[in-house]
């Protein structure tokens, strides 16, 4: 267990790095995953048709080759993923203002293939609002949009809680993957490190990593059993 | 414990004087040409005019399988000189394919007489298996695009502008760390090499380190599109597999290396494979006769 | 303001798939005009009223308010539908929103009202239809004739030009049904269009100008209530009244 006090600054700053990485894929998930939602329910037949051939593509590939799509498509495409690098944002996530692109790479990685598991939550809360609920909205005069917004998403939201913990909880896991594609420091293969060219004992150095992870998805289940369960009492 | 110490060398004389005696009895049966002691890994393999040698298969410059299916390299040219040392001819050699995970194995098994596959010395193998050389000695090294020629070693990353790539968990990783001013914005580390080749090409990075054959693997695939920049900055000495406890066998290889680094054999080998790529030819290391 | 009937359907068709729900159906509602739709369960009478607001496409014919056809789909349709106050059969009312909010969502998102203004509008129509002190409450809060009674308000607060009403009592307790009937009832009197689907006949003969009876997705048989009730035309009709004045 020395290992883990030895190196625990690998470990404090690879925990800080995935959970940044984490923190920004979260949300770059949920706002397509979103977007992909509203697509996927439309009255119009070609955005439901992208909205359905997105979740179908990215959904069924494996995520190391979304990884390799972002990571080295976007660059042979001449994108070093640059408009992440948003001025207010990089004062918080260092790593999305550097100039090594991988970080960016990772996050949208992560953003674009999880969002397709936040669509399909999001859907399945959209189903199970009544349809009565976007019928009366619609003889009110409200645009599709207005309806979404404003009464089918914000109730939706409440049911497709649970599933969406579990996709952004999947994707902390997933998160590990980032260090194969250049996030170096990152948690995962900071352990690694410490194993195989450390030369330190894999056990420790994995209940390491693994206190890491937890530190991260535990809480969250238990954040989204909490709302969970208010939602129950508020039926 | 003793006891059976004891037995293994009376048992071990016996063999050897049985094989003493029967040269004795029927000279006839063994060819007069034969110029090493009887007995021995060398006449046996010369006796036998045939000679199995481990080799990789998908090392360019050291071993790579060619489209006649037999391998070339530096590597595969030493193997060559040791056969011809034994009065083997290149068509008599069997080349087998020994991947990094199987070369203790197949001199363990008797399957390969000797390999030479880009095969680092190290304690941990000398348990298994004993080592000829080292007749090269590798290092980590640095490659980069051909037209950039800002860096001329690992000092160049000193100033924090340059990136460099390398394979999480390796040794090359570890060591390029120390060159670097910060690491979160000059190291991209990937699982394998071929995604930091990728980087250097769309220019996410300025350099790749690892092994300079393994690196040279690369150059030599890249139609001129990198190169090898500075001079290696650690030490990987290769040696020559053989069986464990094969003295003279070791002995031989040894005496046949220091031959070859003085009359030109070793150079040309060199210039021949791997140095079309890298035309520094590299002096022979002291062999270590441990 | 068009002189033409405020609703005209001009033989309209619907099926869904094989299943003809609506055959060359003719109705015109005037202005002001209450008209009740009865017959039995299947006969089309929920498609009928949802096709004026268009939430059900029809195949063929027309449909025309105030002297325009029903727009496609975007924001001209939005904008129709603004103008045609729909009561559902199970209320609808927005469960994650409180009674007024349900009621002042529409005129500020729809029409741009202000929000003072919306809310003050809001308190005034659940004052009429008896339920101001539920304002603050969520709809799962409320008895269902309330939660109905907020639903007209709701709808009121756009000030339509005509109320659609599918079956409004329904699903209601027969305690509550009186106190839905009554929001109705004053409705009628003050001139309101209606087109209000409905069991109930008492309704029917108290507040209709006209009587239409539907059956298996044609207009069969349309008369003032105390005509209709009084000496049915059609076999249908006569059976079918029959069936529920019996009990
Ligand atoms: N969305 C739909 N898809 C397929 N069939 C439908 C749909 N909506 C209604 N129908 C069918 O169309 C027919 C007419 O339905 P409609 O709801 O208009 O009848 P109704 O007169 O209102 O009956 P009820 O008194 O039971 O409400 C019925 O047979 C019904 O099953
Ligand atoms: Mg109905």
């Amino acid at each position: 267990m020395d290992v883990l006090i030895d190196n625990a600054d690998v470990f404090v700053s690879g925990f800080w790095l995935t959970l940044q990485l984490c923190v920004l894929s979260a949300t770059g998930a949920l706002l397509i995953g979103t977007i992909v939602a509203a697509m996927r329910i439309s009255p119009v037949p070609s955005l439901r048709w992208a909205g359905a051939t997105y979740v179908t593509l990215v959904r069924n590939l494996p995520l190391t080759i979304v990884f390799f799509l972002t990571s080295f498509g976007l660059p042979e495409l001449g994108s070093n993923a640059d408009f992440l690098r948003v001025p207010g944002l990089s004062s918080v996530f260092d790593r999305l203002g550097i100039d090594l692109p991988y970080f960016r790479f990772a996050v949208i990685a992560l953003s674009v293939y999880t969002a397709a598991f936040v669509c399909e939550a999001i859907r399945s809360g959209v189903n199970a609002v009544p349809a009565g609920q976007a019928e009366a909205a619609r003889s009110l005069g409200l645009t599709f949009r207005q309806n979404l917004l404003s009464i089918v998403l914000p109730q939706a939201w409440r049911a497709a809680i649970v599933p969406l913990g579990s996709v952004i909880i999947a994707m902390i896991k997933n998160s590990a993957l980032a260090g194969a594609f250049g996030v170096t420091g990152e948690l995962f293969s900071s352990g690694q490190n410490l194993t195989s060219s450390g030369g330190n004992p894999i056990i420790p150095v994995f209940i390491g990593i693994s206190i890491g992870y937890l530190i991260m998805t535990v809480p969250l289940g238990i954040f989204i059993d909490r709302v969970e369960n208010r939602r129950a009492v508020a039926r | 414990m003793r006891l059976k110490r004891f037995a293994a060398l009376a048992a071990v004389s016996v063999l050897a004087f049985g094989a003493a005696a029967c040269g004795g009895e029927d000279p006839g049966t063994t060819p007069t040409t034969s110029k090493f002691e009887a007995g021995t890994t060398m006449e046996k393999l010369s006796t036998a005019g045939k000679i199995t040698i481990g080799t990789k298969f998908d090392q360019p410059g050291f071993g790579l399988k060619g489209l006649d299916g037999k391998p070339a390299g530096f590597d595969v040219e030493i193997g060559k000189i040791i056969a011809a040392e034994l009065g083997i001819s290149a068509d008599k050699i069997n080349w087998i394919a020994t991947p990094s995970a199987v070369r203790e194995e197949v001199l363990e098994k008797g399957d390969a007489d000797v390999v030479i596959a880009t095969y680092t010395i190290n304690d941990k193998r000398k348990q298994r298996i004993d080592f000829a050389g080292p007749y090269y000695v590798a290092g980590q090294h640095l490659m980069v695009r051909s037209d950039d020629s800002s860096i001329t070693g690992p000092d160049s990353f000193k100033d924090g502008a340059k990136k460099v790539c390398s394979v999480q968990g390796s040794t090359p990783a570890t060591n390029i760390e120390k060159f670097l001013k910060d690491k979160a914005t000059q190291l991209v580390l990937f699982d394998v090499y071929t995604k930091c080749v990728d980087a250097l090409k769309n220019k996410q990075v300025d350099a790749v380190t690892t092994d300079n054959v393994i690196l040279l693997g690369y150059v030599s695939q890249s139609n001129g599109a990198y190169k090898l920049t500075g001079s290696k900055f650690t030490d990987e000495p290769y040696g020559i597999g053989v069986k464990k406890g094969d003295a003279k066998f070791r002995a031989f290889i040894n005496d046949l290396l220091e031959k070859i680094y003085a009359d030109g054999r070793y150079a040309k080998a060199w210039t021949d494979t791997a140095g079309k790529f890298d035309a520094n030819v590299p002096t022979g290391p002291a062999v270590n006769r441990y | 303001m068009s002189h033409e009937p405020l609703i005209v359907l001009d033989a309209v068709n619907k099926w869904f798939g094989d299943l003809h729900v609506l055959r060359d159906v003719n109705l015109t509602v005037e202005r002001g005009e209450v008209v009740v739709v009865i017959g039995p369960s299947g006969s089309g009478k929920s498609t009928l009223c949802r096709a004026v607001n268009r939430l059900e496409t029809i195949n063929s014919g027309s449909i025309r308010f105030d002297g325009k056809e029903l727009p496609a789909e975007g924001r001209a349709l939005a904008k129709l539908r603004s103008e045609v106050g729909m009561v559902f059969q199970s209320f609808n009312l927005f469960a994650h929103k409180s009674i007024l909010d349900n009621v002042t969502l529409a005129p500020i998102k729809v029409r741009g009202e202000s929000k003072a203004s919306a809310r003050a509008r809001g308190m005034q129509l659940l004052e009429r239809v008896g339920i101001a002190n539920q304002a603050n409450k969520l709809p799962a809060q409320l008895s269902g004739g309330q939660q109905q009674r907020a639903a007209i308000a709701r709808a009121l607060a756009m000030q339509p030009k005509a109320m659609l009403f599918d079956e409004p009592t329904s699903a209601l307790d027969p305690e509550m049904v009186g106190e839905v009937l009554d929001v109705m009832t004053s409705l009628a009197k003050e001139g309101m269009t209606m087109i209000v689907v409905t069991h109930e006949m008492g309704f029917a003969r108290a507040a209709a100008d006209r009587v239409v009876f539907m059956a298996d997705g044609q207009l069969v048989e349309q008369a003032p209530p105390a005509e209709f009730f009084g000496d049915p035309k059609s076999e249908r009709a006569r059976d079918f009244l029959s069936k529920v004045l019996s009990h």
